[in-house]
């Protein structure tokens, strides 16, 4: 018998059952995969700048998880309101962005041009631009005309 | 005048002269030509690769700042299912433990009021 040998399955991930203590408030978690996510990704970080900010300040504080739940809550939530928002009013435009993301190992240069329509519907309708800080002046490289770095296959 | 021969003479106006040049027509561009396009082909190149690069390093700050934007959302996920699981694991020392007098439960190995993450996960 090899008695050394543990006695889980180390080809399956490990999963506690256990739910969070019923003190801690219950959010939804996003469930949202990441080229959903990186295609929305700048309209997020400009409409959840308050709240990612007061989190990433208290996490600066303290690494304890315990001590800023209540930050990563509304954090959270904020992000589940911009998806919720995105998906009423620029899901086709999202949608197509993010599966040419998907489609392109995820690199943004591949897909301008959904994402130039996905711009645009986040800006008219929900007032959401994207720009990248610290750019030098000029347009940004998600505005080019020409870009050289395209898909690497047409 | 006559000596049964006759001098050999030159064709009359004279031998044609002696073809040591070489003929070589000059075809195509000239060097100057061809030395100034290798070198506008170049500089072009050069000029390309240039602006190759400034767009590479703005496409680094694009992906840098989209995973920026992207930290406190999964920090704040991370952090709901490191607290649960330790939650759990300190419920489960406290059971285990329960018949050890004067035993703290989840204390710190480290004489410090830092955060300390546990080195140690427990199956």
């Amino acid at each position: 018998m090899a008695s050394h040998r543990s006695a889980t399955f180390s080809d399956q991930p490990y999963s506690d059952p256990n739910p969070l203590p019923s003190s801690v408030p219950h959010v939804e978690e996003l469930g949202t995969t990441s080229a959903p996510l990186k295609s929305i990704s700048f309209q997020l970080g400009s409409h959840c700048k308050a709240v990612n900010d007061d989190f990433m300040l208290c996490k600066a504080e303290s690494r304890d998880p315990a001590k800023c739940l209540a930050e990563g809550r509304k954090v959270t939530r904020c992000a589940t309101e911009l998806i919720n928002k995105m998906r009423e009013s620029c899901l086709s435009e999202w949608d197509a962005h993010w599966q040419c993301l998907e489609k392109n190992n995820q690199h943004f240069q591949a897909c301008r041009k959904l994402e130039k329509g996905l711009n645009d519907c986040a800006f008219s309708k929900l007032n959401l631009s994207k720009s990248i800080p610290g750019s030098p002046d000029g347009p940004q490289v998600h505005e080019k005309k020409s870009p050289i770095f395209t898909r690497v296959q047409k | 005048m006559s000596h049964g021969f006759r001098q050999d003479m030159p064709p009359p106006g004279g031998y044609e002269s002696i073809k040591y040049k070489r003929n070589l027509p000059i075809r195509g561009p000239g060097g100057v030509v061809i030395f100034g396009a290798v070198a506008a082909v170049c500089a072009f190149g050069f000029w390309r690769v240039g602006m190759g690069n400034l767009e590479k390093r703005e496409l680094q700050r694009e992906q840098a700042w989209s995973r920026i934007y992207l930290v406190p959302l999964i920090l704040a996920e991370q952090d709901r299912d490191a607290y649960r699981r330790n939650q759990a694991a300190l419920a489960r020392e406290k059971e285990i433990m329960k018949d050890v007098p004067g035993w703290e439960v989840g204390k710190s190995a480290y004489n410090t009021k830092r955060y300390t993450p546990s080195t140690i996960v427990v199956l």
